[in-house]
């Protein structure tokens, strides 16, 4: 009887979840078609602009691919932190210690093409997990909040890669002929650059393949494995994790390094792909990107494969914001749309959860 | 003033003294169907400490939450000095005269004692007049007190007593303490009375000091009242009480009308199990988990076991005695292996076991079955084949790799077996009732065959049919060998289950006894003051 009961509530729940869901995008939509209009410019003019740069003129679907990569990755990592409760968000330099490392793989490995590619792209994880397992080993060892942290490490980040490219034995190109030679690195090589695929007319990189790879293993492995099971023990009840011997600390420190791997291996693979920055590092080398995975990551909502489709919205807003210049519109109005977009995709969670919790104590208020 | 409101009143009251301080008529509180309160009266008189007595969740401090205006009442009224007033909120019940020092400290641990006391004032801030104030009160009191020390550097004792000036500077007319000594030890309490003492002879104040503790309430008062579930069930001055019967009265006997069924039903069923259990293990005296000189302390330095020593052997019930705080969720916690020990060791099967190692115990056998199952029995958002997995993660991952058909296969026997109501293994537990989230944990701790069961508390917020299945469960364990340790408040539960009897008192095994010497007086007493 009971499972009836439940089955039927699940059905309802389901269709409230998307009523809701549909009524704020639609919410931020006709908001955002009402700033468009406002500032003079006509809202079907932006939205074909938008879909020519991201998806219609040719060779643009390959470039939104090509953006949608390091927010995949990105997002990815935040998952994976946040399923056993900690909350990184600084990404940005996560990405930017990753570039660095694998820009300097790139740049002092000797060997054949091949092999330095999958060194840059390791060195990129291992740049980002270094710089994320600082902010954890401060969390496990002197209760530092990650959330803190791993924010103030952006910063220091920043300037320890500036020093970096300042310094020839590091990171800057050696060759004085390279114009505005300031804080750039050596180019990669073209036999140690990601091949690149060409379809229909669009060209992207492998490393769109590698990502898409990723997504679906880290996806498994969350679910299928125990890896993930005792993530999410911690991550929910860390007595009962702590009373079965998984241990917080080293699930939590694992989770942290792998988070910030992933945000590492976003800023490898910026650099070897050439999507951005022609293969050099450069300051700023990671366009905000990080900050845009962390909003993939929270609308996707600790669901890894949902990072895919949420990844390509986000990507073709920016590389449909290129586009915006015809229109009159400022580019950076996609940012208002993109804003609005996300709190459109988070008002429905928070509704049900706070409606969730609500019942939840008025049970629990009856039952005492 | 005084004599004014004297004479409107004394038709109603007792001409000889003045009117109470304070008086609830029929004071009730509902939250959804359970009555907190129900139609409470209650009356505090100058010059008095009184005493509220009562188990956790009698209804003391929802009592008292409605005086200081923290929890408006559904029905009832509260007279100041023979006046009806309306308290709506701690800053009316402020103005009025009552000062409450809560059970949580409300202290801020970055400032001094003296801008603690200044906070919630609105007058100009006057760093001079409110220090000497502070001071003039320590002496008072004899609080020893220092204005200028920083409440972060202060001990717990300490703190209480600043809250209690903090309390006192606003000169209240009737002072609400609520579990006061919960977190100090008895010279502090003792400390603490003293100054009580004081604050109602010398200044002719009302205090109510709330407390489950029968030896302070019986050393710091001159007038009690005792709660059980809601209602007042007792009135007496202290001097004409004793220990022996106020423990009876706080616990409960089978007069209290809501579980007179519930209590029969019990003990009806258990009769005949007892005797042949006793039978069935007069010659086994092998102890199968052994505590020594375990010594734990909690954050704030506190001990909440102190020395405490217990046998356990197999095939047997023991039933653990004790009122609530003396030590027994320290306990849980140590053999959950959520907490390690000061000092002292635990055996398992005579093997030493590390309590450093979390983790081990449960993997040697030791099933908990906690108090508080949401708080470290199951994951609310995993599923319930999840949640039965915990104890053995082999059952459903293989080399690493989730094995769904083994894990539903392993759910289902157990849903089946432990008639578990859920929608099947996938569903969350967060859907299941109480009673069923309970037969999960039952489930996955008692399948493998473990040695000892630890049961904290394990029918509380159960019905009737939920209690009798699971004590039914607990014989049966006990039947087939394993060494069940009971922790309850529940006098009956014990008396009906256990094959011998231990009392826990501030964190120390106070007594130990076999079921046929235990009696329900003695028991209660011990429970309350750790002698008999």
């Amino acid at each position: 009887m009971s499972s009836l009961v439940s089955s039927k509530s699940s059905v309802k729940r389901r269709g409230e979840i998307v009523l809701l869901y549909a009524f704020s995008a639609l919410g931020a939509l006709l908001l955002s078609a009402l700033i468009v209009e406002s500032v003079g410019a006509n809202w079907s003019d932006v939205w074909n602009a938008l879909l020519d740069g991201s998806l219609r003129k040719p060779g643009r679907w390959g470039r939104t691919l090509g953006s949608a990569v390091p927010m995949a990755m990105v997002a990815v990592g935040t998952i994976i932190s946040s399923k056993v409760g900690l909350i990184n968000i600084g990404q940005e330099g996560q990405m930017l210690v990753g570039a660095a490392f694998g820009a300097y793989v790139g740049a002092h490995m000797p060997g054949p093409g091949p092999l330095v590619i999958v060194a840059v792209i390791i060195g990129g994880f291992i740049g980002g997990a270094f710089w994320s397992g600082l902010a954890g080993a401060l969390r496990y060892w002197r209760n530092v909040p990650e959330v803190l942290t791993t924010l103030l490490l952006v910063t220091i980040a920043a300037n320890f890669v500036g020093y970096g490219l300042k310094n020839t034995w590091l990171l800057l190109d050696p060759d004085a002929a390279v114009g505005n030679r300031t804080q750039v690195s050596p180019q990669l090589p073209p036999d140690s650059r990601l091949p690149r695929i060409d379809l229909f007319g669009n060209n992207f990189s492998l490393s769109v393949i590698i990502s898409l790879m990723l997504i679906i293993l880290i996806s498994w492995m969350l679910s299928q494995t125990i890896v993930g099971f005792r993530l999410s023990v911690v991550g929910q009840n860390q007595k009962v994790g702590k009373r079965f011997g998984i241990s917080e600390v080293k699930q939590g420190f694992m989770a942290m390094c792998a988070s910030g791997g992933f945000a590492g291996l976003a800023g490898s693979l910026m650099l070897t792909s050439g999507d951005f920055a022609k293969f050099r590092l450069v300051p700023g080398f990671t366009v905000n990107l990080g900050w845009t995975g962390l909003l993939v990551a929270l609308v996707a909502r600790e669901k890894v494969m949902a990072v895919i489709p949420v990844a390509l919205v986000f990507a073709g807003l920016r590389t449909g914001s290129s586009f915006l210049a015809a229109t009159g519109v400022e580019r950076r109005v996609t940012d208002v749309v993109q804003g609005l977009l996300v709190l459109a995709l988070l008002i429905p969670p928070a509704v049900l959860f706070i409606r969730d919790r609500r019942r939840a104590l008025a049970q629990v208020e009856s039952r005492t | 003033m005084n004599e004014l409101s004297n004479s409107s009143t004394s038709g109603g009251s007792v001409f000889t003294e003045p009117p109470p301080a304070v008086t609830a008529e029929k004071l009730s509180k509902r939250y959804g169907s359970v009555r907190a309160c129900d139609e409470v009266d209650i009356e505090l008189f100058r010059g008095e400490i009184h005493g509220i007595l009562g188990e956790n969740g009698a209804g003391k401090s929802t009592l008292m939450k409605m005086l200081i205006g923290l929890v408006l009442p559904d029905g009832g009224s509260i007279l100041l000095d023979g006046k009806p007033v309306t308290i709506r909120d701690p800053l009316d019940a402020s103005e009025l005269g009552i000062g409450m020092v809560h059970q949580h400290f409300s202290l801020v641990e970055a400032l001094t004692v003296w801008e603690n006391v200044a906070l919630g004032d609105n007058s100009k801030l006057d760093r001079n007049k409110i220090r000497n104030r502070v001071t003039e009160l320590s002496k008072q009191y004899g609080l020893d007190v220092n204005p200028d020390d920083r409440v972060e550097d202060l001990p717990v004792g300490m703190r209480q007593r600043v809250e209690l000036i903090k309390c006192l500077c606003r000169d209240p007319s009737v002072l609400i303490l609520d579990e006061p000594t919960s977190v100090l030890t008895p010279e502090e309490s003792e400390q603490l009375f003293a100054s009580l003492r004081r604050v109602v002879e010398e200044e002719d104040r009302a205090v109510a000091l709330v407390s489950h503790r029968l030896s302070e309430i019986l050393q710091a008062t001159d007038r009690i009242t005792i709660m059980r579930h809601g209602a007042v069930i007792e009135r007496c001055l202290t001097k004409d009480t004793d220990a022996n019967s106020l423990a009876r009265e706080m616990v409960g006997r089978d007069v209290d009308m809501g579980s007179t069924s519930e209590v029969k039903v019990k003990n009806e069923s258990f009769e005949d199990a007892d005797i042949s259990l006793e039978d069935a293990r007069r010659d086994k005296k092998d102890f199968v988990l052994e505590l020594k000189d375990i010594v734990t302390s909690s954050s704030s330095g506190v001990r909440e076991l102190d020395g405490f020593n217990l046998g356990i052997e197999t095939g047997e019930i023991f039933g653990l005695a004790g009122v609530e705080g003396n030590g027994q969720s320290a306990l849980v916690e140590v053999l959950s292996g959520l907490r390690t020990v000061s000092s002292g060791s635990v055996f398992l099967k005579r093997e030493k076991i590390s309590s450093n190692n979390f983790g081990r115990l449960a993997n040697k056998g030791v099933a908990v079955i906690p108090e508080d199952r949401h708080d470290s029995g199951v994951v609310l958002d995993m599923s319930v084949a999840d949640n039965l997995l915990f104890s053995n993660l082999e059952e459903g991952y293989r080399y690493g790799l989730l094995n769904k058909a083994r894990k539903d296969k392993r759910a289902k026997e157990l849903i089946e077996k432990f008639e578990i109501i859920c929608a099947g293994p996938d569903a969350p537990m967060w859907s299941l009732s109480g009673g069923n989230q309970q037969r999960v944990v039952l489930a996955r701790e008692t399948s493998d065959k473990p040695l000892i069961l630890v049961a904290s508390q394990p029918t509380r917020g159960l019905d009737v049919g939920a209690i009798e299945y699971m004590t039914g469960q607990l014989r049966d364990l006990a039947k087939s060998g394993v060494g069940v340790l009971l922790i309850s408040s529940e006098l009956d539960e014990i008396l009906s289950l256990s094959d011998r009897v231990g009392v826990i008192f501030r964190g120390k095994l106070a007594a130990l006894m076999d079921r046929e010497n235990a009696d329900r007086e003695s028991l209660g007493l011990l429970m309350g003051r750790g002698e008999v």
